[in-house]
């Protein structure tokens, strides 16, 4: 079998590092999580004639200290053993800021190669690299390339082999900081030498030695060299009385001053600087009067193309999916096996059915998310929205999720991925079940028809929408003044230059994320769908309190015949079925939990319908409607059902309906958001607080409405 | 803190928060007291290094600065615990 050889990519956030990476990968890649944080890890595997080499995508750095997960991330990588190329990858038209990692990756004693790229912009800035003293000065090659056009990738990947075939060929990069901080790199690195230390006998001390003059954390906490920490502390206090600046910026200061020297021997600049087109876009883009209007226009525009193109497909889903239940239903003939083919056909189609159909809109959803992010405008949208959410205590990349949020809980949560500080991310995703998703949406259009007039309508649908909102941020507002104090991390944000997104890597983007969803799908979903299939038809109710059967046969062969069907005669064959159907209702799991549950919903208004209703949408918020619709008997339920709503009318006040809206609003969405909290948050404990958080809430908030309303006699009776 | 009208230029002290948009100066210092001061430094923020303000957020905070030829936001309470001299340009 061929050896596997293991290739890091390394670069700045922004350096085409992961054009690159899809150009040697194809689509051959793995995306997961590192465990215990949520950087996302992401390789993919590539073959090079006799070679077979894992690519490993590290997240984006500016640095190899630990000021961030990600360089802690890319920091564990590297100095573990088995890496046999780093790939560092640089946007060469900026070179000065993309070399300072170089600067550390080439301590490592690694072999490396460097990858020049976004080569077009560097020559039309009209910069002039002297590549073979640059290659002596870093001591590794350099590769030219365009990522997003493919062009220098078949040299790049012969250098690649060339570089791993002879693996001893390491030339020592030449950096020098200075002659009193060289001095005491070497008096340390003889110290870490003399500890004869076996677990990073691979990397060079002199790497170390570097780290630990500059404070950095993960190596300073590394119980192997705790012995020479007096030595670097004597050293520290030589440098700073020498130089007076602090140790934990001072190997920085080292660096930029050896490349600025560097740069300016090996790289001439043949053009002024013009005005580049990226900075004309901002001029508008971020203007401080109309870049807040036309984030809003962006973020609407978004939408409108995520549910006109979505629309069509979702209509054929849901067509594939009656069909498919229609086909099992032909073939599966109804006396075998009578159970599993109602929880196949009624629970499992079209419980999961049901959940695929919003497919379309996550595709398309996340097609413009990743073209807006790659093109570099996500980073704008923060920072226009930064001033507005900062005064309810969140975070301007808090936004976006929060708006996504209308649409889907899910994949709005998976977007707080871009949010750095983890305080920030954690109050956003904590606060954004809140926010009024579009499954809740069936709840609405049922009920505000039923019980308010046409006039009001409109009012009682923005009315839910604001409080969603309102307590979405009032909430993010105690979170970030209680349990998530603090200003959490340093807001420091690159605004990288305009890019025209590669079609690939946006197409890649958009497949993680619909594969993720269709994971869901296959996984939670089923699993409910089956346990409330269950609960609404266990245990079976075989004796009724009418004797429904003999005379659903009597007026057989009363009407036979006559010829004739009276449609509103109060006995008709179809109501005795739906009674009939209501009282086995009552008779199953779920309602004989929602009468079980019924006094403690009772201070809300609700009943025990009602409260397996609401019980059941705990899974998903659809759930509400065609529970409803069960429990009424009135058959397949939707939002549009006339007679449900008859039922609804006679039976509550629009005080009681108005209840369940908050109610259901503020409980939590759905089962998957919980399962995606726990996922992004890497907790079961904070998913759980977060699902009994919101079941208070929402309890103590319906509560009130309902309490205060039957107080002062607002809504309990129909308005007209 | 001495503020600052005119563009840049001159050799006076000032902090990064002061710097008109559009004008551009050199650190000369960044106070021990800044949050996450390595972080800074990473990205290009030390002494000598010119920066070039280039614009503000809307509602307040975030300032947009040309550091290195890219550019950084950052947020005003963090940009006052950085010391600029007026450029020689």
């Amino acid at each position: 079998m061929k050896p596997l050889l293991r290739v890091a990519l390394a670069g700045n956030p922004n350096c085409g590092k992961t054009t690159i990476f899809n150009q040697l990968t194809g689509a051959r890649q793995h995306v997961g999580n590192y465990p215990g944080v949520t950087v996302e890890s992401k390789s993919g595997h590539c073959s090079l004639e006799d070679m077979e080499i894992e690519l490993i995508d590290l997240p984006g750095i500016y640095s190899l200290s630990s000021s961030s997960p990600e360089e802690e991330i890319a920091f564990r990588v590297l100095t573990s053993r088995g890496i046999d190329l780093i790939l560092n990858v640089i946007d060469s038209s900026v070179p000065q800021r993309n070399l300072y990692l170089t600067t550390q990756l080439a301590e490592l004693g690694i072999p490396m190669l460097l990858v020049f790229n976004v080569a077009d912009e560097a020559e039309k800035k009209g910069l002039q690299f002297d590549f073979p003293r640059l290659e002596r000065y870093f001591g590794a090659d350099i590769v030219q390339t365009v990522g997003s056009r493919g062009n220098g990738i078949a040299r790049l990947k012969e250098s690649v082999r060339n570089m791993l075939s002879r693996p001893d060929c390491r030339c020592a990069p030449k950096l020098e900081y200075g002659p009193d901080v060289d001095d005491a790199i070497r008096e340390i690195s003889g110290r870490i030498d003399a500890l004869h230390s076996a677990a990073f006998s691979h990397i060079p001390s002199r790497f170390f030695a570097i780290k630990l003059l500059e404070h950095d954390t993960s190596v300073w906490k590394l119980p192997d060299f705790d012995s020479v920490h007096t030595e670097v502390e004597n050293q520290i206090r030589h440098l700073y009385a020498k130089h007076a600046i602090q140790a934990d910026t001072f190997m920085a200061d080292c660096r930029y001053a050896m490349l600025a020297g560097a740069c300016r021997d090996a790289i001439t600049v043949t053009r002024e600087r013009r005005q580049e087109i990226s900075d004309k876009i901002d001029s508008v883009m971020t203007n401080k009067v109309i870049g807040l209007p036309l984030f809003f226009l962006i973020m609407y525009a978004v939408f409108t193309f995520t549910f006109t193109c979505a629309d069509p497909m979702i209509g054929w889903i849901e067509s594939g999916f009656g069909a498919l239940g229609d086909a099992v239903g032909s073939v599966w003939p109804e006396t075998e096996l009578p159970f599993l083919r109602a929880l196949l056909i009624s629970g499992v189609i079209d419980g999961v059915g049901g959940v695929i159909v919003f497919l379309p809109n996550i595709l398309f959803l996340f097609l413009a998310i990743a073209f807006l992010e790659d093109s570099g405008y996500m980073a704008r949208a923060a920072f226009v929205m930064d001033g507005v959410m900062r005064k309810f205590g969140l975070h301007g990349k808090s936004f976006v999720p929060l708006v996504l949020g209308f649409g889907c809980t899910v994949p709005a949560i998976m977007a707080t991925r871009s949010i750095e500080s983890e305080k920030d991310r954690t109050t956003t995703i904590m606060v954004l079940p809140l926010i009024s998703c579009s499954a809740r949406l069936p709840i609405y259009a049922l009920i505000i028809p039923a019980f308010f007039a046409v006039r009001y309508q409109a009012f009682v649908m923005w009315l839910i929408y604001a409080v969603g909102i309102v307590m979405a941020l009032a909430a993010a507002r105690v979170m970030k003044s209680t349990l998530f104090k603090g200003d959490g991390e340093v807001y420091l944000m690159e605004l990288p230059p305009y890019r025209v997104p590669t079609l690939k890597s946006v197409f890649l983007h958009m497949w993680d994320r619909c594969v993720m969803y269709l994971h869901k799908a296959g996984t939670i979903i089923l699993v409910t769908s089956v346990i409330l299939f269950i609960a609404n038809t266990w245990p079976e109710k075989t004796e009724f309190r009418s004797d429904s059967a003999s005379r659903t046969a009597q007026m057989e062969t009363v009407r036979s015949p006559a010829g004739a069907t009276d449609a509103t005669a109060p006995e008709s064959p179809e109501s005795l079925r739906l009674a009939r159907a209501a009282e086995a209702m009552e008779n199953t799991l779920s309602g004989r939990i929602g009468r079980f549950l019924e006094p403690v919903f009772k201070p809300l208004g609700f009943d025990w319908r009602v409260t397996t209703a609401a019980i059941g949408a705990l899974a998903a918020k659809e759930v509400f409607v065609s529970q409803m619709g069960i429990l009424y008997s009135v058959g397949e339920a939707d939002e549009e059902s006339a007679p449900l709503r008859q039922h609804l009318r006679e039976n509550y006040t629009p005080l009681q309906a108005f209840c369940m809206m908050i109610f259901c609003l503020l409980s939590i969405p759905c089962l998957a958001t919980l399962a995606i909290i726990k996922r992004e948050l890497n907790s079961w404990k904070m998913a759980c607080c977060e699902a009994l958080g919101l079941f208070v809430l929402a309890y103590l908030v319906t509560f009130l409405v309902y309490q205060t309303g039957t107080l002062l006699q607002i809504g309990t009776r129909l308005l007209n | 803190m001495k503020k600052r009208k005119e563009k840049g230029g001159g050799s006076g002290e000032l902090t990064l928060a002061e710097l008109p948009i559009g004008a551009a100066a050199t650190v000369v210092k960044v106070a021990p007291q800044l949050r996450g001061r390595k972080k800074f430094a990473d990205v290009g923020i030390v002494p000598g290094s010119e920066l070039m303000m280039e614009a503000h957020a809307p509602f307040g905070g975030l300032l947009r600065v040309k550091v290195m030829e890219s550019s950084l936001s950052l947020h005003r309470d963090d940009a006052v615990n950085i010391l600029l001299k007026g450029s020689a340009e």
